[in-house]
């Protein structure tokens, strides 16, 4: 098994305001092709901040993060945003585009891939089929409900092939039947189509159905079970 | 991302926002149109004016006048001097016979003739006018204004009999059309010497060889509708003088060379006590004249312009704010920070386009209604100067030039950019996890 991601005493300061925040105090962690990880804590532990230097949104303060063997904070402005290309991203609020329809919102990750428009609305009806929402392509997010915004930014955060998937509390703004429905999806992408997980949740339930649980707390990792 | 998907995006949000957007618009559009129909107009009143002028100008004349100062004589330009007015305090009485003075000076020089004006009155047994009565060499004035010194009746004797007169088409119509002199008809010319003491009534009995073909435009030297034309024998006796106003000088060509070197000469040979106009200095005048009116007009439109970019500044940022997240959601998906400014410049420049685009439009239809109210009599502009009848009315066809319609678009759309510069710059500059975290 390949490895996809490896933090070697990742530190992450930042400034909230005046005062230093240490948001990850030297993290270790080693994450394989095909896993499906879980991130758990509780808010401040650092989780979050985890995902976001994951996902090349944000850069370390100190230590190493090798993405796909790419030492990130070597990287600049426009390769980070190639990284980002490559990773898939799902967020707890969804962060869809209001004013695109289920498929743009799709589409719209293709664009910035520089897909041609043909294939784009192709690729992008596949993806909403694999989600479940083949129904649904014309719809606005308005117009769904939340399970169903989620389905569509999991099905734009699977549009450009990513080394993996991010999911960021990707249950946490929908009910619990809602929730069960996506971790199903979660896990039938990594088990059928060996998508990399990785998700920062709060919720243990959740974590169990991870195949790997990280527990970090105050900025570092304190446990790193195999389920 | 392609060009394409970056403009195709940016005009998803601009119609998200179609009110906010239609009014940024606007400003453009006003300013825009304000500059296309302001530069049309004036380019064709320009163009109107030009063309009237030229009608009653030889370019290949020199009109040469007493007084130092001149009205843009040489290639230095010049504005309006002393001209005439100066010319009295001297002294210096420009004389008929000068021409030949003026003949023998260069062999550019073909021919001369010398014009004596005075103010008087033509009558009939039933009609009576004002009008400037012009003494001058039938054949020689003729021979320098072929086009336009052309009976419609009658006809122009070259050695005329000393009663002879031939009355300019204004002279001789009313505007209603009405004739009021016909060929072969004996008038009275009427004129008053003021000089004498006390002034003196003079009249005598004229016979009307020819009515002129209307001239147009101006009589600048040239042959005039206003005027009528006496032999210059008959008017050095009838005004009882020996000096003439003008000196009309015919040239071999119309070079700016020639010109200039034969104004040279005139002025050095009446040691600066004559002005020598050229109708080229003329039109040259005119043209810059012309060109001062047209950037102050634009200057006044391009401020309204001005407030427009600032507009489009203004509802960018605001923009930019409300749409932190999505810039966060749109960096988070692996878009490049150019183009990010790409979209944001996208929707500045679609504005600036669309407005551009209207403007033009606009401002075309508005400069065909002025031109149209200014032609219909609304408002006229006397053309005619002098003693005569009402005058014309100006026909003015608004002309947009490839210039004024591309610098128009230009304009518009480099304000647009120019001012969504920033705050495209600052979108993006954001920083995609604390964009995220917007709220």
């Amino acid at each position: 098994m390949a490895l996809i991601v490896e933090a070697v005493d990742l530190k992450k300061t930042y400034m909230l305001g005046k005062i230093p925040v240490e948001a990850l105090r030297g993290v270790n962690l080693k994450i394989e092709s095909g896993d499906f990880l879980a991130i758990l804590g509780p808010s401040g532990s650092g989780k979050s901040t985890m995902l976001n230097l994951i996902g090349a949104l944000d850069k370390p303060t100190a230590g190493t993060l090798l993405i796909d063997g790419v030492d990130v904070s070597t990287l600049n402005d426009n390769q980070l945003s190639d990284l980002r290309r490559r990773v898939g991203f799902v967020f707890q609020f969804f962060n869809l585009i209001p004013r695109l329809t289920a498929r743009d919102n799709v589409e719209l990750s293709l664009s910035i891939a520089d897909i041609g428009k043909a294939e784009r609305k192709k690729r992008a009806e596949e993806l909403l089929e694999t989600v479940g929402l083949k129904d649904r392509i014309k719809h606005k997010p308005a117009e769904l409900s939340g399970g169903q915004q989620q389905r569509v930014a999991i099905a734009r955060a699977l549009a450009n092939n990513p080394r993996f998937l991010l999911l960021d509390e990707p249950t946490g703004n929908i009910d619990s039947k809602t929730a069960r429905e996506i971790m199903r999806l979660v896990k039938r992408l990594n088990t059928e189509k060996g998508v990399t997980i990785i998700m920062v949740t709060h919720d243990q339930q959740l974590a169990k159905e991870a195949k790997r649980t990280v527990q970090m707390f105050d900025g570092v990792i304190t446990s790193d079970v195999v389920n | 991302m392609r060009t394409r998907d970056v403009l195709g995006y940016s005009f998803s949000a601009i119609k998200l926002r179609k009110l906010r957007a239609g009014l940024t618009t606007l400003g453009v559009v006003i300013g825009i149109a304000a500059i296309v129909a302001l530069l049309s107009i004036t380019q064709g009143l320009q163009d109107t004016i030009t063309m009237q002028l030229e009608t009653g100008l030889a370019t290949d004349t020199l009109i040469v006048s007493p007084g130092a100062g001149a009205f843009g004589g040489g290639q230095d330009g010049g504005g309006f001097g002393g001209g005439a007015l100066g010319g009295a305090d001297s002294g210096f009485r420009l004389l008929i016979n000068d021409t030949q003075t003026i003949n023998g000076l260069s062999t550019d020089i073909l021919t001369s003739t010398a014009l004596i004006q005075r103010s008087g009155y033509i009558n009939s047994t039933e009609n009576e006018r004002v009008t400037t009565i012009v003494g001058v060499d039938f054949s020689e004035y003729k021979n320098i204004y072929s086009t336009t010194f052309i009976s419609e009746s009658g006809e122009i004797p070259d050695t005329p009999d000393n009663n002879m007169i031939i009355i300019g088409k204004r002279v001789n119509e009313r505007q209603n059309g009405t004739v009021l002199f016909t060929a072969g008809e004996d008038v009275q010319i009427l004129w008053t010497n003021a000089t004498a003491r006390p002034p003196q009534n003079e009249s005598y009995t004229a016979h009307v060889a020819a009515v002129l073909q209307e001239v147009g435009g101006f009589a600048f030297g040239g042959p005039s509708d206003n005027n009528i034309y006496i032999p210059i024998t008959t008017a050095q006796e009838f005004f009882n003088t020996s000096e003439c106003e003008t000196i009309i000088v015919k040239l071999a060509n119309s070079d700016q060379a020639t010109i200039d070197a034969v104004s040279k000469l005139i002025t050095n040979e009446f040691a600066g006590e004559v002005s020598t106009i050229s109708s080229t200095a003329v039109l040259n005048l005119l043209g810059s004249v012309f060109s001062i009116i047209e950037l102050f007009l634009v200057g006044i439109a391009a401020i309204s312009l001005l407030v427009a970019g600032i507009g489009i500044m203004n509802i960018m940022i605001v923009s930019l704010i409300e749409r932190t997240r999505e810039i966060g959601i749109l960096k988070a998906l692996g878009m490049k920070s150019r183009t990010v400014l790409g979209i944001f410049l996208g929707e500045s420049v679609i504005i600036g386009v669309i407005g551009a685009v209207i403007g033009i439009a606009l401002g075309w239809v508005l400069a065909n209604i002025v031109a149209t109210v200014l032609s219909s009599g609304a408002i006229s502009i006397g053309t005619g100067g002098g003693a005569g009848p009402g005058g014309d009315l100006l026909s003015i066809t608004p002309v947009l030039t490839p210039m004024v319609f591309l610098g128009a678009f230009g304009f518009g759309v480099g304000v647009s950019v120019i001012f969504g510069l920033y705050p495209a710059w600052r979108a993006s500059k954001l920083k995609p996890v604390e964009a995220l975290r917007y709220e």
